[in-house]
């Protein structure tokens, strides 16, 4: 029944998300040959610096269907999107409500309420993550175009374990935290940064939004395996903390 | 050969960065009574509650409900499984219906009694449709009784019960309270600062002041050795020392000195007349002027 409550009360947040994001990546293909025809009659950048350079380079990749997709959705969208419900998912239900006195009064131990709450939160961002990627495969062929489904799931798997890292931050402070506008606006700070810190050359693709991106992956074909293990390791160490932190917090 | 300790601490301690919660508070609660937990507003009673059922960690002393250490964790899985428990604030899943929180809650006791919860959804008047968000004060009161009388536990830790609570709703409250602890030969564990409740279902009371046990033991008892000796004197009134022991306080007032014994009211009153008053008056002592004298700060 654990299960069942953590269901209720991420709900909402897993289903608007899956419902925006599908909408996102389901506009994204079929908008596709609009902007190719608008691609072709646009005139060429002319803007100097790092940003002109990235404009130039998103233009060009986008002539071609995947790198489109991997432009508009991979590296943009679904990142920035998932993000915001990675944070939603792992903020709220364990102290917040204001029913943690009857939820510790229920013959479980603490272990198993954060457990639980944890694996709810993830499932929902693992379907989060790989489901609507899964839809750009299945829709592409409407509009003429095919995508790998292994691509798909690649760049899936890669949104969810470096996206993991926000969902685990915003499980952190949900145990130190009694509501969950803290959880929610602190990890959202620090995921703001460090998208603003990535966009400075040096940093350029090497933190956590690069390896959600998928970057390696696109350009080379392999997965940013060191990246992945990082982030996975991220993931697995605030698990720790928020755990050894919830069993000995008074309430 | 007495009962067996339900709950029993000794030298509970809790503390809250500077302040302190709990002072070494010791209780035993017997198998089979309605125990009284009375306090002012912060005077421990839901910090020791919280340390019973493992929602707060003592910082130092011992707790142990049925016979279990309070304090570990694979233990206090088994405690929460006997124990029914309602909170002050009553808050519950405002996301649920009635029905599903009966639903949810029951299926963590093995020892749920679906007779007992139908009866009580009918006396409460409990819809099952209604969200947990929708019920008034008084309703989510009668639903967390009813989750709490339903789990088939062995012990009911209510924290304040009545709270927020209109007359009519208190007595209802009380009424299925008292019937269903005779019914069921269930141990009742319940803080409250209302005294008149306490009166009117507790058998036994400890009355909890900063943090340390002030008074304990069988109502009936205290009722019958508390005693106040009021002593007129023909001028101003002397401020003796007793050797009798059960003294718990004396106060002085002009020619009046006034004695609260908790027992040995006849010694205490022997060495009164040694002091030649003009008269003594000795008078039994109401829960309130016992609670009240506990808590009373120091002269």
């Amino acid at each position: 029944m654990l299960w069942y409550k953590s269901w209720l009360e991420t709900r909402w947040r897993f289903l608007i998300g899956l419902a925006l994001l599908m909408c996102s990546a389901g506009a994204m293909v079929l908008m596709y040959p609009r902007v190719q025809e608008l691609l072709t009659v646009a005139p060429s950048v002319d803007v100097g610096g790092e940003i002109g350079r990235r404009i130039r380079e998103a233009v060009e990749l986008s002539r071609e269907y995947r790198g489109f997709v991997w432009v508009q959705g991979f590296s943009q969208n679904f990142p920035q999107m998932g993000t915001l419900f990675a944070v939603l998912l792992g903020t709220g239900g364990l102290l917040s409500g204001g029913a943690a006195l009857f939820t510790l009064s229920l013959p479980a131990t603490r272990a198993q309420l954060l457990r639980v709450r944890a694996a709810t939160g993830l499932a929902e961002w693992f379907i989060l993550a790989l489901v609507p990627s899964l839809l750009i495969p299945l829709l592409s062929p409407a509009i003429g175009e095919s995508y790998s489904v292994g691509g798909a799931i690649a760049h899936g798997v890669c949104l969810f374990l470096a996206g993991g890292v926000f969902f685990s931050l915003a499980l952190l402070l949900s145990t130190l935290f009694g509501d969950i506008w803290r959880p929610l606006l602190i990890t959202l700070a620090i995921a703001a940064v460090l998208g603003l810190l990535e966009q400075l050359p040096p940093l350029t693709g090497r933190g956590v939004f690069g390896v959600m991106s998928g970057e390696t992956y696109f350009r080379t074909g392999s997965l940013p395996w060191a990246g992945l293990f990082v982030s996975a390791a991220a993931s697995a160490a605030m698990f720790y903390a928020a755990s050894v932190h919830f069993e000995r917090r008074d309430f | 050969m007495a009962d067996p300790l339900v709950i029993e601490t000794s030298g509970l301690q809790k503390r809250y960065g500077s302040a302190e919660a709990l002072r070494g508070l010791s209780l035993q609660v017997p198998k089979g009574s309605i125990f009284g937990f009375l306090g002012r507003n912060g005077a421990g009673k839901t910090t020791t509650i919280k340390i019973l059922l493992g929602m707060a960690h003592a910082t130092s002393g011992e707790a142990r409900v049925f016979g279990l250490p309070a304090g570990s964790p694979a233990e206090g899985v088994e405690i929460r499984r006997r124990t029914g428990f309602a909170g002050e604030e009553k808050d519950l899943y405002d996301y649920m219906t009635v029905g599903e929180i009966v639903r949810f809650t029951a299926a963590f006791y093995p020892r749920w009694r679906p007779d007992l919860e139908q009866r009580y959804r009918k006396s409460f008047e409990l819809p099952a449709d209604r969200k947990v968000k929708a019920l008034s004060r008084g309703m989510r009161t009668k639903l967390s009784l009813l989750l709490a009388l339903c789990r088939g536990a062995d012990l009911l830790i209510l924290d304040e019960p009545t709270s927020g609570l209109d007359p009519a709703a208190t007595e209802e409250v009380l009424q299925a309270l008292v019937a269903h602890a005779g019914a069921e030969e269930m141990t009742v564990f319940f803080s409250s600062h209302q005294i008149g409740e306490v009166e009117q279902i507790a058998d036994r009371i400890a009355i909890v002041d900063r943090g340390r046990t002030a008074v304990a033991g069988p109502l009936d008892d205290l009722r019958d050795s508390y005693r106040r000796i009021q002593l007129v004197f023909a001028g101003e009134a002397p401020d003796p020392v007793f050797r009798a022991s059960g003294l718990v306080r004396a106060r002085r007032k002009g020619r009046v000195l006034s004695l609260l014994a908790s027992s040995g009211a006849d010694a205490i009153i022997r060495e009164a007349q040694a002091l030649n008053p003009v008269s003594v008056d000795v008078t039994p002592v109401s829960l309130k002027d016992i609670f009240l004298e506990s808590v009373a700060g120091e002269d």
